[in-house]
């Protein structure tokens, strides 16, 4: 079992990160791990040797004989040809893109763990490379689109003129399509995303974007989070939307991916045509051949006045903390090989199982697959819009006076009443007195909104005079009988019209969440 | 079988407190309402079992007379709630004011019969002089409130309907013919109890006519935009000509329900006057125009140039904005725009738009008229938001609809002291970035006076008839 890490320096041009920091070197030589780094493997980083050497690593020149190597970038066909035999290598290894590379670590009897296979479930989560990477060139890709762009990203209003926010489209809402919404909406711009799965909806919107959709109901959720290849009508339909969005939006980002594949072509010469001058198009797919066709990787492509920028570096642009991430993530992936002093291979264990390409130089046969969907949890963004606290309409002083003075003067009366009225008028006083005392009360509580149905619902049981009037039917058909019996006419239209109106209205308000609010109709444009 | 009563009326009335303790939260409200039906349920139910069974003469010429009158009570019940039902389920929620107004006028009207059958024929009343004085004098009280409910509700929904001028009628010296009737109606009560019944049968006869006469007098001579006022103030009225009902009739279901319609109308009143800076008294009796008031055309000249925009032009600046508020008036009842104004607001927000609804507590011709009309459009109420949650919020508003309100938007009630409103608070529109104002025309509002909302910088006029402007806007949303 291995017992020395080596971090190498990365080979490809351009990549400035690398698989080691000295923070993580320190947690790794803690748990007895030997860690060699190569002579400046941090250096374009920012991290010094002299760091790396106080964290406990031992500095080489060549970290390829170390019994396992820990990389960023897959390893090429000389590097695995410096590869001691029977060596654990960790990387992103993309063997779709490189059909070489499994034939030479088979040869030299390797164990390879790719990063990128790593399922991505909740456990997960923390030694998932791809997501912290995408987080980091989902931002830099607003960051670049913003220093490509010829205006501001957010609105201005100056003495000198003003303009409205940049209109972004981000294609897409992985990981890197969640960050650069969030990205984009801090400076500013007016954001709109677009995913095929509708379980993405929820998280856009949730960081202030605005979900568009096409008119097919089709779920693009595939396995493990991706979106799956979509049907041929779904796929003209998302053109048409993004043709139609390519009048308004100033920039667009996509970070479209199918695992394995070529990236699909998204945004098409036409709809670059359609953008105006001065905009800006990201393409993050560009290593995997662009969902823009006038992607160039690693260029800027500028195209009647529009930039289409095809960087493949985007995470290595800052190179400084998306090493940080990468190792703490490798430091996490050690967590789960093992405890001591060498690192062990679980073979049972479902998250390590997956990402093995190669065992000893031998395919592992396929555990059955389960994969849950990620749960990226978008940062919660605070809502500026809340809900002013409910006041009391009531100013307790101003009423205090008046109610205490009349209150005084009903007091009054009442001693006066009671002087000569009978006791059943003063009973019946009390009654009254207090009634109105609680419907006070009650009644300052409504809600102003409800005022109308409070009118008809107080206009429904004040025809409970339908009892005076039935008090007075008597047994004979006199005059008294009669007009008894016109009250309780007039009192039952009362009633039913009261409760009945009441109850028509009270139906029709709604809370904004409620299943009648769903409407799907107009769509986006 | 008087325990029995005795419980359900206090059941009834209980259920009836709950009932508006309800409508506090919209979340409630139904069950409220239903909880009100159950408590009229309860106490007709029983009321009417007991005068069924009731200590009668058994003859069996009583028992035909009985049967007689029960056939009519049936047949009043069932005719009364037929015309109800098809009242409650006829009415356009643009005409809930006038439904209001001509229930209030029913209530009115039973307590006057109630009073008159209840003199002719008391019941349950000791023969003590004092007490039969005491119940003449509740039935004087009850006949006349009930009979100013009665005209008044009538004429103020012949205002609201349109079939009366909502101008006041403005008689030479109405103070004085007010204070007139006031005193001849409690001065007769003199001679009629005096008289004994049923012998001041007359007296009462020609006070109720007097008090009818009162009753239109008082609410003709109101305007018709502040019917809210008017209408709250008849609410609170027919309450407490219930209560008054059930003093000549020893009822305290009667005084307790009359108590709590008395107080709900009351407090409504006051808080229209609050919304108008005005008092009761103001309201009822000294309208605007009037030759108490101050002229209004002291008022500081408006002068400035009236902005207009097109419907696509005010559509793509709704588009573009990220809270839009809009103000409802009156004037959208009036045109019915409010379905248009829904579909403007799910257009909206589907392209992401926050939009949400300011509400005067003026606004309309009853309490609570805007959101009535919003829920039946179909506007979720959680959006819909009253003058004092709304206010602070307009300096971070895009844009600002502002759709048949003119009085309610006045920026000269905040800053012109010797403008007729001043003193009102209003919605502050004008600190938003843009403030659309849809209208017919430029004519002044109800109070006539000029708006200097209008010639603002941030101003934009839409001219045109609301409800086709707003579809005009939909239109223009939904194809940008």
């Amino acid at each position: 079992m291995p017992t020395t890490i080596g971090v190498p320096r990365e080979s490809l041009p351009g990549e400035r990160r690398v698989a080691a920091t000295p923070e993580s070197v320190k947690k790794l030589t803690q748990r007895g791990l030997r860690v060699h780094v190569e002579k400046g493997a941090g250096a374009a980083a920012g991290y010094a040797d002299e760091r790396y050497v106080e964290a406990g690593a031992t500095l080489v020149d060549s970290a390829w004989g170390c019994e396992a190597v820990f990389k960023v970038r897959p390893p090429t066909g000389d590097e695995v040809g410096r590869l001691s035999s029977r060596a654990l290598v960790v990387s992103l290894m993309q063997p779709e893109r490189n059909p070489q590379l499994l034939g030479a670590l088979e040869a030299k009897q390797a164990t390879a763990l790719a990063l990128e296979r790593i399922p991505r479930v909740t456990r997960a989560q923390k030694m998932d490379v791809l997501s912290s990477q995408a987080n980091l060139s989902g931002y830099r890709a607003v960051v670049e689109a913003a220093s490509h762009l010829s205006g501001f990203m957010g609105p201005q209003v100056t003495a000198a003129g003003s303009t409205p926010p940049a209109k972004v489209l981000i294609i897409g809402a992985g990981v890197a399509g969640l960050a650069a919404i969030g990205a984009a909406r801090a400076l500013g711009a007016e954001v709109r995303a677009f995913d095929t799965r509708a379980a993405a909806r929820e998280q856009v919107e949730s960081l202030g974007a605005r979900f568009l959709e096409v008119q097919l109901a089709e779920s693009g959720e595939g396995q493990g989070g991706y979106a799956k290849v979509m049907s041929p009508e779904f796929i003209a339909a998302e053109m048409a939307l993004f043709r139609a969005q390519a009048k308004e939006v100033d920039v667009i980002i996509s970070t479209a991916l199918v695992p394995g594949a070529k990236a699909p072509t998204l945004v098409p010469r036409d709809v670059v045509e359609a953008l105006k001058p001065g905009s800006v198009v990201v393409d993050m797919a560009a290593e995997q051949g662009g969902n823009c066709e006038l992607t160039k990787p690693g260029e800027v492509v500028e195209f009647q006045g529009v930039k289409v920028l095809g960087f493949t570096d985007l995470a290595s642009r800052m190179a400084h903390t998306s090493s940080r991430f990468f190792a703490m993530n490798l430091v996490h992936l050690c967590g789960e090989l093992g405890k001591g002093d060498a690192l062990e291979l679980p073979l049972e264990n479902d998250v390590i199982r997956p990402a093995l390409l190669l065992h000893e130089g031998q395919p592992l046969p396929a555990l059955p697959p389960k994969e849950p969907s990620p749960s990226t949890a978008p940062p919660h963004v605070p809502r500026a819009d809340a809900k002013p606290q409910q006041q009391q309409l009531q100013s307790p002083s101003r009423g205090a006076w008046g109610s205490t003075v009349g209150g005084l003067a009903v007091i009054a009366a009442l001693f006066g009443l009671g002087r000569f009225a009978p006791s059943d008028f003063l009973q019946h006083s009390t009654v009254f007195v207090l009634a109105c005392f609680i419907g006070w009360q009650v009644v300052w509580a409504v809600t102003p909104a409800l005022h109308t149905p409070l009118m008809s619902v107080t206009n429904a049981i004040s025809g409970i005079i339908i009892i005076g009037g039935l008090l007075q039917v008597g047994d004979g058909l006199e005059l008294p009988t009669v007009l008894g019996v016109l009250a309780v006419f007039f009192a039952t239209i009362n009633i039913a019209g009261g409760f009945l109106v009441t109850e028509r209205m009270l139906k029709m308000f709604r809370r904004d969440d409620a299943p009648a609010a769903q409407s799907h109709g107009g769509g986006h444009r | 079988m008087n325990g029995v009563l005795a419980v359900a009326y206090l059941s009834a009335g209980v259920l009836f407190i709950r009932s508006l303790a309800g409508l506090s939260k919209q979340e409630t409200a139904t069950s409220g309402n239903e909880l009100g039906m159950v408590g009229m349920a309860i106490a007709v139910a029983v009321a009417m079992v007991t005068w069924l069974v009731g200590a009668h003469d058994p003859s069996a010429q009583a028992l035909h007379l009985r049967g007689t009158a029960l056939a009519l009570l049936a047949g009043a019940i069932g005719v009364g709630f037929f015309i109800g039902a098809t009242l409650a389920k006829r009415v356009e929620m643009t005409g809930m004011p006038e439904l209001v107004a001509v229930l209030h006028s029913f209530v009115g009207l039973a307590a006057v019969l109630v009073g008159f059958s209840s003199y002719l024929h008391p019941h349950g009343i000791s023969t003590e002089p004092v007490a039969v004085v005491v119940h003449e004098v509740e039935v004087w009280v009850g006949v006349a409130v009930g009979a100013i409910t009665f005209t008044g509700s009538i004429v103020a929904w012949g205002k609201l309907k349109g079939s009366i001028s909502g101008k006041p009628l403005l008689l030479p010296g109405r103070h004085g013919l007010n204070a007139v009737a006031a005193l001849v109606i409690i001065g007769l009560a003199v001679p009629f109890v005096q008289g004994g019944a049923p012998n001041g049968v007359w007296y009462l006869v020609a006070m109720t006519a007097l008090a009818a006469l009162l009753g239109v007098h008082l609410v003709m001579a109101i305007g018709g935009a502040d019917m809210p006022v008017v209408v709250s103030l008849l609410n609170s009225y027919s309450g407490w000509a219930a209560a008054a009902a059930g003093f000549m009739l020893s009822n305290d279901l009667l005084i307790v329900t009359g108590a709590l319609v008395g107080s709900s109308g009351t407090i409504l009143s006051i808080i229209m006057c609050r919304a108008m800076n005005r008092s009761i008294l103001n309201v009822v009796f000294g309208g605007f125009g009037t030759g108490d008031a101050k002229p209004a055309a002291a008022g500081a000249a408006i002068t400035g140039e009236v902005k207009e925009l097109k419907a696509d032009e005010v559509a793509e600046a709704l588009s573009q904005a990220r809270q839009v508020v809009i103000v409802p008036g009156y004037g959208m009842a009036v045109s019915r725009a409010q379905g248009a104004v829904n579909e403007l607001t799910r257009s909206l927000r589907e392209k992401g738009v926050t939009v949400r609804f300011a509400i005067h507590p003026v606004a309309g011709r009853l309490p609570g008229h805007m959101n009535v009309l919003l829920a039946e459009a179909g506007v979720p109420y959680d959006v819909v938001l009253e003058m004092e949650h709304i206010n602070q919020d307009f300096p971070q508003t895009d844009v600002v609809l502002v759709i048949g309100a003119n009085d309610i938007v006045n920026p000269s009630a905040l800053d012109d002291p010797s403008s007729s409103i001043y003193g009102m608070p209003v919605l502050e529109c004008w600190k938003a970035r843009l403030t659309v104002v849809l209208k017919r025309g430029m004519a002044a509002g109800y109070a006539g006076i000029d708006n200097p909302l209008f010639t603002l910088e941030g101003t934009r006029m839409l001219f045109g008839d609301a409800k086709k402007s707003i579809d005009a806007l939909v239109a223009a949303v939904r194809k940008g």
